[in-house]
This record gives C-alpha cells, sequence and structure tokens, in this order.
C-alpha cells in the first residue's frame, strides 16, 4: 500500500486499524501524522457540539411568535363555535330521514286527525269538540264568579242562574259521565275503572264545594275551590280524549 | 380543547428561568409543555438551547441565519411537542427536528446539503492534495477549539453537513444517509474529505500564525 491508496481508504477505516493499513503506517511517518490529525479533528469536533450560546433576543423571538401563535389559535377556536350550528339542513334531509325511519317501523305517519281543530267526521269529534268549550266556559264562569263578588248579587245569581249548576248541566249535556266512562272502556278498557273512580271524586269534589258556596256565597276562598273542582274535571275529560284517540 | 391556566410568558432572567427550570423535571417539563405551560416551554428551551444553537451555528456558518433557525427549531417545538411520545430521548428528537429544520432551510437556499463533487464522481478540485514536497506543520496534538470553529465554517456547505453531523453531533453514516437523503458510502466519503479539508485549512492557519510570529 502506497500513500494515496493508504488515504483513499481511510474513508472506510477512518482510524488507520486494518492490517494493510498499519503495515504503511509503520513505514510512513508523513501519512501516520495524517491519521493522527484526521483522528484529533474528529475527537476535538464533539467540543463544537454545545459551545455557542444563543443571544438572548432569540428566546425574546421565540415568546413573540408564540404569543401570535397562541393568539391566532385562540381566535381560530373562538371563530370555530361559531361555526357550530351555522348551517341549516335542507329539507331533503328531514324527509329522507323520516321515510327511512317509516320503512324500518320506527315510527308512525302523521294522523290525519291531528290538525288543531279536531275534525267533524270522526266517531267522537262532537265531543273532542265539547272538551275545549267546556274549558272555556268553565273559565268564563270562574272569571264572573271573582268579579261578582257582591254577596247579595252573587246569591240572587246563585238562586236565579246558579253558576255551578249551569256548568254542570253544559258539561253534563256536552261530556256525558256515562259517554265517557263508555269511549274509555272501548278504546282503553283497562283505564274504565280508574276513570270511574277520578271522576266520582271530581264529581263529589264538585258537590262539597257547590255546597260550601250555597252556604257561604261571600267567600272568595269556596268560590275558588268550586272552580278549580271544574277545571279539574275539564282536565279529566281532555286526558280521557287524549288517550282515547289511537 | 380546555387547556390548563398558562403561566405568563415574561421577560425573566434566563439565569432565574434555567434555576427553574431545573428543579422541573424534563418528563414533567415536557408533559406541561404540552398543556401549553409557558414556562415548562421556558425550562426547555434553556436546557436544549446550546445545543440547538451550537448545531445551527456550525451548519450555516452565520449567526444570524443560526438565531433564526434556532427560533423556528423551538417553535416547531412548540407547535409538535404533543406528538412527542417518548419513544427516544426528547434530546434525540428535538435535535432530529433542529437538523431538519436546517436541512430544509439549506435546501431552500439551494445549498447542496451533499456536495456536488460526490454526485459527479471525480471531481477532485475540493479534496486535499497532499503536497509531499512542502513542509508538514503537524497539528501537534492539540487544536484550539476556535480555530477548528472558523476551520468548519470556511468548509463547503456539503462537507461541513456531514462533518458537523457525524464528528460534532454524532449520528452514524446510516443515520446521516437517512438524514440527508444520500448514500451510506457517500457520507462516509465526504466525511472523510471534509477532515481532510479541514485538517488543510488549520494547517493553513497555523502557517499563517508562525508567518506572522
Amino acid at each position: 500500500m502506497n500513500c494515496v491508496e493508504l488515504q483513499e481508504s481511510l474513508a472506510e477505516i477512518e482510524d488507520g486499524s486494518r492490517a494493510d493499513q498499519r503495515a504503511h503506517l509503520k513505514t510512513c511517518a508523513e501519512c501516520s501524522a495524517l491519521v493522527a490529525d484526521l483522528n484529533l479533528i474528529a475527537s476535538s469536533a464533539i467540543d463544537l457540539r454545545e459551545a455557542e450560546e444563543p443571544s438572548p433576543r432569540v428566546w425574546n423571538s421565540i415568546e413573540i411568535a408564540v404569543r401570535q401563535l397562541e393568539a391566532e389559535l385562540n381566535l381560530i377556536a373562538s371563530s370555530a363555535i361559531e361555526l357550530r350550528e351555522a348551517e341549516e339542513p335542507s329539507p331533503r334531509v328531514w324527509n329522507s330521514i323520516e321515510i327511512a325511519l317509516r320503512q324500518e317501523g320506527l315510527i308512525r305517519p302523521p294522523r290525519s286527525s291531528r290538525s288543531l281543530l279536531p275534525s267533524l267526521s270522526s266517531r267522537w269529534a262532537w265531543a273532542r269538540w265539547m272538551v275545549p268549550a267546556a274549558a272555556v266556559l268553565l273559565i268564563a264562569v270562574g272569571v264572573y264568579v271573582r268579579q261578582h263578588s257582591l254577596a247579595q248579587q252573587l246569591a240572587t245569581d246563585l238562586a236565579t242562574h246558579p253558576a255551578s249548576a249551569a256548568v254542570s248541566d253544559v258539561a253534563i249535556a256536552g261530556l256525558n259521565d256515562d259517554d265517557l266512562l263508555q269511549e274509555v272502556s272501548e278504546q282503553t278498557p283497562a283505564m274504565k275503572a280508574q276513570y270511574a273512580d277520578n271522576l266520582r271524586s271530581v264529581n263529589e269534589y264538585i258537590q262539597d264545594a257547590k255546597g260550601n258556596v250555597d252556604a257561604n256565597p261571600n267567600d272568595e276562598e269556596a268560590r275558588r275551590s268550586l272552580l278549580e273542582a271544574y277545571q279539574e274535571k275539564a282536565m279529566l275529560f281532555e286526558l280521557a280524549m287524549d288517550r282515547t284517540q289511537p | 380543547m380546555v387547556r390548563p391556566e398558562k403561566a405568563t410568558l415574561t421577560d425573566r432572567d434566563p439565569q432565574e428561568r434555567q434555576r427553574q427550570g431545573s428543579e422541573l423535571n424534563e418528563a414533567e417539563a415536557i408533559e406541561r409543555a404540552k398543556q401549553g405551560d409557558a414556562q415548562a416551554f421556558q425550562a426547555l428551551y434553556d436546557k436544549h438551547k446550546r445545543r440547538v444553537y451550537s448545531l445551527c451555528l456550525r451548519m450555516t456558518a452565520n449567526t444570524a441565519e443560526a438565531e433564526d433557525l434556532t427560533q423556528e427549531a423551538f417553535l416547531q417545538l412548540y407547535r409538535k411537542i404533543a406528538t412527542f411520545r417518548g419513544e427516544s430521548a426528547f434530546s434525540t428528537w428535538l435535535h432530529r427536528l433542529s437538523v431538519n429544520v436546517v436541512l430544509m432551510h439549506l435546501r431552500k437556499k439551494s445549498l447542496p446539503v451533499v456536495s456536488l463533487e460526490e454526485t459527479t464522481q471525480g471531481g477532485e478540485e475540493d479534496t486535499p492534495k497532499k503536497d509531499f514536497g512542502a513542509e508538514d506543520l503537524a497539528l501537534a496534538g492539540s487544536i484550539d477549539r476556535l480555530h477548528l470553529q472558523k476551520a468548519v465554517d470556511d468548509l463547503p456547505p456539503g462537507y461541513r453537513t456531514i462533518f458537523v453531523l457525524h464528528d460534532v453531533e454524532g449520528y452514524e453514516h446510516n443515520e446521516i444517509a437517512t438524514i440527508v437523503g444520500c448514500s451510506i458510502g457517500n457520507s462516509k466519503s465526504q466525511l472523510h474529505k471534509a477532515r481532510m479539508k479541514l485538517r488543510d485549512l488549520l494547517k493553513l492557519n497555523r502557517a499563517e500564525k508562525a508567518g506572522k510570529s
């Protein structure tokens, strides 16, 4: 091996430890010096690893950039919330959902009689009309009773056209308890006994309240109780109607 | 994402930060920095700034560029620290990230990351020649760090990259080949040439000093 060959071989075996390299290095002072220098350079290089300290302005710049970055990220995050409910889906979307759920039997088709105004064509349509009518009447009577607080006038009114009697008559004429119970027994037979019970209770409540009003026409509390009793009965009818609808 | 309350980024004295940083265990600092804790991030900066900055400076041989690249490396760290899963040492991970930042910069500047000489094969202009007739001033067993630093700065960028990655930073040739995108043989060859060039530069410097005195 000559000097040129040794130099070329040093790219692969850097420290000259191969047998032929060692043989040449024993006889060549210049190549020995070269290998020693190269090894020295390599070993000194590690001193450069952490030799430098960055200027304080590096951190200042990083700090500013981090603040900017944070501000931008916060802005993006806060703006992103505004996107949460920004878009309205096309009505097609709900149509498709509805169709799919109907096909799977998870929802029932809407009832044709489910409009705000009860249909006149159904069997118990008259009863459904009468429920709101009775409720309105009851409220009107309540207002009437409250406004006519003069004892004598109320007593006279009750004697000639008793409000409770009128309400009771109207309610009974429009919404006969037996008719209601019959409807309940047809649609939801299991509930009939409960409704009969409830009707009995509410009727007793009405009778008691009427008795109190008759006995003490000046008693505000008694009149309020009578009004509440009628409201309860109207509510009971409404509940029954809702349950008996398909 | 709900982040814990962050410490304010303040202009605290670096030594004070260093003291607080050393109190903060590195793993803890990493976890807190992942949550956006500025103080923990400062602690990481203080711990690793010299290594990162020195790398940037050695590879670019330019203070301003090195500062910009150090900044960029730590900003990348801030953005990516959540992806650090501890599969390698944090310093290794950060170092690799910094190397990539520098190499990206060199590529943008169209500086050869690997010496062009290697790709054309045969151009030996840059390879130091052994002048057997000239007086051979050996490096005499020691190299002044500042002179070595200066000599490294004077290396052609391609040689400098390989020399810094291998001899300064301690990467193996197979790692350098992956990072830089060259063959292992190419990396070995360039390292050898870089060392030879450095020897010439150091000897030249020594000869100049001897001439002056």
